[in-house]
């Protein structure tokens, strides 16, 4: 027999190997080195990482850090604002938020919190920085402007405005 | 002139006694009882009826493969079942969990969207070039997100190679259901060039995958959003998207598969079959002709499901990348010049071992990946039932 007859049958006894330690080895370790890699879901889905929360009575605001698209991306750059937990928030929400943290008010966003949970969401944003566009009665229109619960909370994403 | 020993042998003509072929199907037994019957898993009634059907069918199906020395035959009874059990399995815990077969956008956001491997190709650029995955889901919250797939599919690629799109992919199992049905292909001169099709998606969708930020495929293309879960209609692009979906399903995975006899969506459309192809690179195992048996009848050509065979290829005594493992070449050709091979070794020499280790791995692997999936779907149909 050959070397490379040789090699070849070992390449098969180990691919013969590698699928008998496919459920009980491979995909864990194959598993935890993928999630080794540092690697994040797109921001445009997850809503980008948190900077800070603010307490409000029974509830709290916690602002993300904003989210700007790739490339060509479609949408616009967002900011997310998450108020929660839902179940503690009153039946009407008119909050001020200062999104970027400079003392002065950025935005009034204004919701209504129906009973069941499954009901559609509109929001209302009034601008009070022109970094941030207004919304009025926005829905689930894209990822950069919309009202949705999730989970326990109500998460509302204000569109900036164009630099 | 060559000794008797050094004389190539060929698959066995004649099928083996039922004795050798149940000695030869026991590792599979074994492994079967292993993977389904582990503690810990199918507590329940239900479950353990699935299990059992699930392990006995899939040991059947080996035990007729060593029996009668075919491949195909019996593989695709696995393979059409598995296909056909995942969407009721899915679409029934999708409606289970969220009530609908749409991604609502808070699912999304959550990053609850199972993931599926059809993407992957498309991922790799912007992973590669910004750290950032373009998939809805999580990282690691459960087996369904996209660390534990990304490892299943590692290591099932690693024993497979293209091999996954014929022992392992859900998806390719209808329609090569749907190529089975007619007794004669209606349409049987098909542009060749054809075949290159998967490549220039692949490359067009990962491109614009990067340049857009957005899984193309999943969002435009992907025939079996029809079957599993679809973008939810919340405007006039959500609905030219699912008339998209719906058309290329029918198009690719029905009507086309039942006129040509072949599996069209995976030879015409599918990018990340192409991207699979390329495994086969580092696959030990292949399916070759050898030349001193062909008579160039072209039937080997004609059986391959998935266009991998060209008159030049045959020539060359080789199958084309794209090449899935299926075995229809080799239990078609009447002159047994399609033989199994393990790369390295002689052309021809002792086929019916490479043919034997190959379908080990591949087995092994179908077991523990798709007979979960066809015990998943048997569950649902039990539910049902009862």
């Amino acid at each position: 027999m050959t070397m490379r007859a040789k090699l070849g049958y070992t390449a098969a006894a180990l691919t013969m190997l590698a699928a008998l330690l496919t459920p009980f080895l491979l995909i864990g370790s194959f598993a935890k080195g993928f999630a080794a890699l540092g690697l994040h879901v797109d921001e445009m889905y997850s809503g980008g990482p948190k900077l800070r929360t603010v307490q409000n009575g029974t509830y709290s605001i916690t602002i993300h850090k904003p989210v700007s698209p790739h490339m060509f991306q479609s949408g616009k750059p967002f900011v997310q604002l998450d108020w929660s937990p839902a179940s503690a928030l009153p039946q009407h929400v008119s909050d001020v938020v200062d999104v970027d943290g400079d003392g002065q008010p950025d935005i009034r966003v204004v919701f209504d919190v129906p009973r069941n949970p499954k009901a559609p969401l509109r929001v209302n944003v009034e601008s009070l920085n022109p970094r941030y566009d207004a919304m009025q009665n926005a829905g689930k229109d894209k990822f950069s402007r919309l009202i949705a619960r999730v989970d326990n909370a109500i998460l509302v994403r204000v569109p900036l405005a164009n630099q | 002139m060559a000794c008797k020993a050094c004389t190539p042998r060929l698959a066995p003509a004649a099928p083996r006694s039922t004795f050798r072929a149940l000695l030869l199907t026991l590792p599979i037994a074994v492994w079967s009882l292993l993977m389904f019957f582990h503690p810990g898993v199918n507590t329940d009634p239900k479950s353990r009826i699935a299990a059992t059907v699930t392990a006995v069918f899939m040991t059947v199906l080996f035990f007729m493969m060593m029996r009668t020395g075919k491949t195909y035959r019996w593989r695709r009874y696995f393979f059409v079942t598995l296909g056909f059990l995942f969407p009721v399995g899915f679409i029934y815990n999708l409606i289970l969990v969220r009530g609908t077969m749409g991604i609502p956008i808070e699912e999304m956001i959550a990053g609850r969207t199972p993931f599926c491997f059809l993407p992957i190709p498309l991922l790799i650029l912007p992973a590669a070039l910004t750290k950032t995955i373009i998939f809805p889901g999580s990282i690691t919250a459960s087996r369904y997100a996209i660390a534990g797939m990304m490892g299943l599919w590692l290591a099932i690629t690693l024993v497979l190679g293209k091999g996954w799109c014929a022992y392992a992919c859900f998806f390719g199992g209808i329609e090569e259901g749907m190529a089975a049905v007619p007794k004669r292909a209606r349409i049987r001169k098909i542009d060749p060039r054809l075949r290159y099709l998967p490549w220039a998606v692949l490359l067009a969708t990962m491109l614009l995958s990067l340049a857009l930020f957005d899984s193309v495929y999943c969002t435009w293309l992907c025939p079996f959003k029809a079957v599993t879960e679809y973008v939810t209609a919340r405007s006039t692009i959500g609905i030219i998207q699912n008339g998209v979906f719906i058309l290329l399903f029918a198009a690719l995975v029905v009507v086309l598969p039942l006129l040509t006899k072949k599996r069209t969506q995976c030879s015409f459309l599918c990018p990340f079959g192409a991207f699979q192809s390329i495994f086969n690179k580092i696959s030990a195992f292949e399916v070759k002709i050898d030349r001193t048996r062909c008579k160039s009848c072209g039937v080997c050509q004609n059986a391959c499901p998935n266009f991998s065979l060209s008159k030049e290829s045959i020539a060359q005594g080789e199958t084309l990348l794209s090449c899935m493992k299926c075995g229809a070449c080799v239990d078609a050709c009447p002159h047994q010049a399609a033989v199994w091979h393990i790369k390295g070794t002689e052309l021809a020499w002792k086929p019916e071992r490479a043919r034997l280790m190959f379908l080990y791995a591949a087995w092994a692997a179908a077991v523990m990946f798709g007979g979960s999936i066809i015990a998943q779907g048997l569950v649902t149909i039990l539910h049902f039932l009862a």
